[in-house]
């Protein structure tokens, strides 16, 4: 279980407090990435977007439904590729409107 | 910008700066066009970069206080089991021969430096001022007329050309746009890397790894790092850092219902990896979407009227067990992708029948040689039992053997039999065996 970390392992939002993200403070940036979570939540079966995220974009409420969020994504592509319901719409963020990520190591 | 450029290279990572340095160098117009802020700022790699191709496009690159991190004299394929790790160790001092056999990178680093290198290019060849690195742009399109491509679009402006390369990546957007790539790309033939760069003291990095001035050691691992999902692990010196990660087949992940970022906890806490990395601070985290070198996942074509794929857009890549190649192949392919261009505009004709030619000299090139022979090797790799039962296998042989516990010892294929016993059948090894012989 992610949730239950033990001593020394970090968390996936301690590993994102790392990742420096482009526009970090704009608050009415635009979503590069769009989920219809209602297909997730009807018709899909797996839901397998939460766990392969390594973002923890997609995640399951305690009702089991899936919930999205772009703003935490580091733009690896993962859930374009593993969503086979079509359920994902993947763009590049926009430099100044969206986030997106900002490797200083890369 | 209104003048139209001979080539538009989308995409400034290695496919695209190397195509950019052969075409600066042919005196070629070019436009090259990047969204992050700078070259680098969107990319990320395990990361080395093989062969010596970088030091065609930047000669004696060895003596340059930039670019790379280390070079590699030093490997180790490891097979891991929960506790135990067992390695094949190479270290030779050819490798400290240049040019260099492979150095790691950090991208953000890397290629920034080698932009700057495209730049001067550019200022020594015949259109200094008229052609461009262009950072933080976004290609929203690519433009066609009559069915071939004659340039890009980004927001309201529209650029022109006689050829586009490109080169944005594994996560091709544009060349599904242009029907290249298929709309959908299953997992199939796709993996995850996940990393984290992790730094270190650089006198305590050289001493824990033996490292001398610049050289480096590059670690990968099979087993218990991947928690029995197909994968496996890697570990590569930097300057004053550690990039440590894995690579997991997104299908097999998918199946398994377990996470990616707990199996890096996992294979980070294994004691031969926690005694390495010890006193180490994750610094960056960062992931990727992979191709795993299944040439099936190659796009229906890579070229059509006036326009080229190169890269990892292509999914130009290898990992037949000896190392994983996908930076050394986006090179090659953008050099040759330049190239191409430089032949289409001295003839002027950029028609796909003269661009096929930059299929051609892949084909001809050991990128798709290397591709197509280690196919079953790629399949090999892929195979369960090289995850638990293999790693599992080696590591109680080795248990057995280097254990002295006072009890008379049997001979070593005594101690193989029972590890074969205990973690595989004769026969699985038998398949596997001769797969392998085939393979390698």
């Amino acid at each position: 279980m992610s949730d239950m970390k033990k001593k020394g392992e970090l968390s996936v939002s301690e590993r994102l407090g790392m990742v420096s993200f482009r526009n970090q403070g704009r608050t009415d940036s635009k979503a590069h990435i769009e989920v219809d979570t209602s297909i997730c939540n009807s018709v899909c079966t797996h839901k397998c977007t939460t766990r392969l995220c390594p973002a923890k974009c997609f995640t399951l409420d305690d009702a089991g439904l899936v919930h999205f969020q772009y703003e935490d994504c580091i733009e690896c592509g993962t859930c374009m590729y593993a969503c086979d319901q079509g359920a994902v719409t993947w763009n590049y963020p926009h430099p100044e409107e969206g986030k997106g990520v900002n490797w200083t190591l890369g | 910008m209104e003048e139209k450029f001979d080539v538009i290279i989308v995409g400034g990572g290695i496919a695209g700066l190397s195509a950019a340095m052969t075409l600066a160098r042919g005196n070629a117009k070019i436009l090259l066009i990047e969204r992050g802020t700078f070259c680098g700022a969107k990319n990320v790699s395990g990361g080395v970069l093989w062969g010596n191709d970088l030091a065609k496009l930047v000669p004696e690159y060895w003596n340059e206080e930039g670019g790379f991190e280390r070079f590699v004299n030093h490997r180790r394929l490891t097979f891991m089991d929960e506790q135990s790790a067992f390695s094949v160790d190479f270290k030779s001092s050819h490798f400290d021969d240049v040019p260099y056999t492979g150095v790691t990178v950090l991208r953000a680093i890397f290629d920034e430096w080698l932009a700057g290198k495209v730049q001067l290019a550019i200022e020594a060849s015949a259109y200094p001022d008229e052609s461009f690195l262009a950072t933080d742009i976004l290609v929203d399109e690519v433009l066609s007329e009559n069915g071939k491509i004659v340039g890009i679009r980004a927001g309201e402006e529209r650029f022109f050309a006689d050829s586009v390369i490109l080169a944005e990546g594994v996560n091709n957007l544009l060349t599904r746009q242009i029907g290249l790539e298929k709309e959908y790309v299953p997992v199939d033939h796709m993996a995850i890397g996940i990393k984290e760069v992790l730094r270190l003291d650089k006198a305590k990095l050289e001493d824990r790894f033996q490292l001398r001035g610049r050289s480096g050691l590059t670690n990968e691992f099979v087993g218990f790092c991947s928690d029995g999902v197909e994968g496996g692990g890697f570990l590569y010196t930097n300057r004053d850092s550690i990039s440590l990660g894995l690579v997991l087949g997104l299908k097999d992940l998918k199946q398994s219902g377990k996470t990616p970022y707990d199996i890096l906890n996992t294979f980070k806490a294994h004691p031969s990896v926690a005694d390495m990395i010890y006193g180490s601070e994750t610094v960056e985290y960062s992931a990727h979407a992979v191709s795993t070198g299944d040439i099936r996942s190659l796009p229906s074509e890579l070229y059509a009227d006036g326009v080229l794929i190169a890269g990892e857009a292509a999914h130009l890549l290898l990992n037949a067990g000896k190392a994983i190649q996908g930076m050394d192949f986006a090179m090659r392919s953008g050099i040759l992708a330049g190239e191409t261009v430089l032949e289409a505009k001295k003839a002027n004709d950029f028609s796909s029948e003269m661009l096929k030619n930059y299929r051609l000299a892949l084909e001809n090139s050991y990128v798709l040689k290397d591709m197509r022979t280690f196919q079953d090797a790629v399949h090999l790799l892929h195979q369960p039992e090289m995850f638990g039962p293999i790693p599992n296998m080696i590591c109680d042989f080795g248990r057995q053997f280097f254990s002295i516990s006072g009890e008379p010892t049997p001979k070593a294929s005594k101690m193989m039999h029972a590890a074969i016993k205990r973690n595989a059948s004769y026969w699985d090894l038998v398949k596997l065996g001769i797969k392998g012989a085939r393979a390698l």
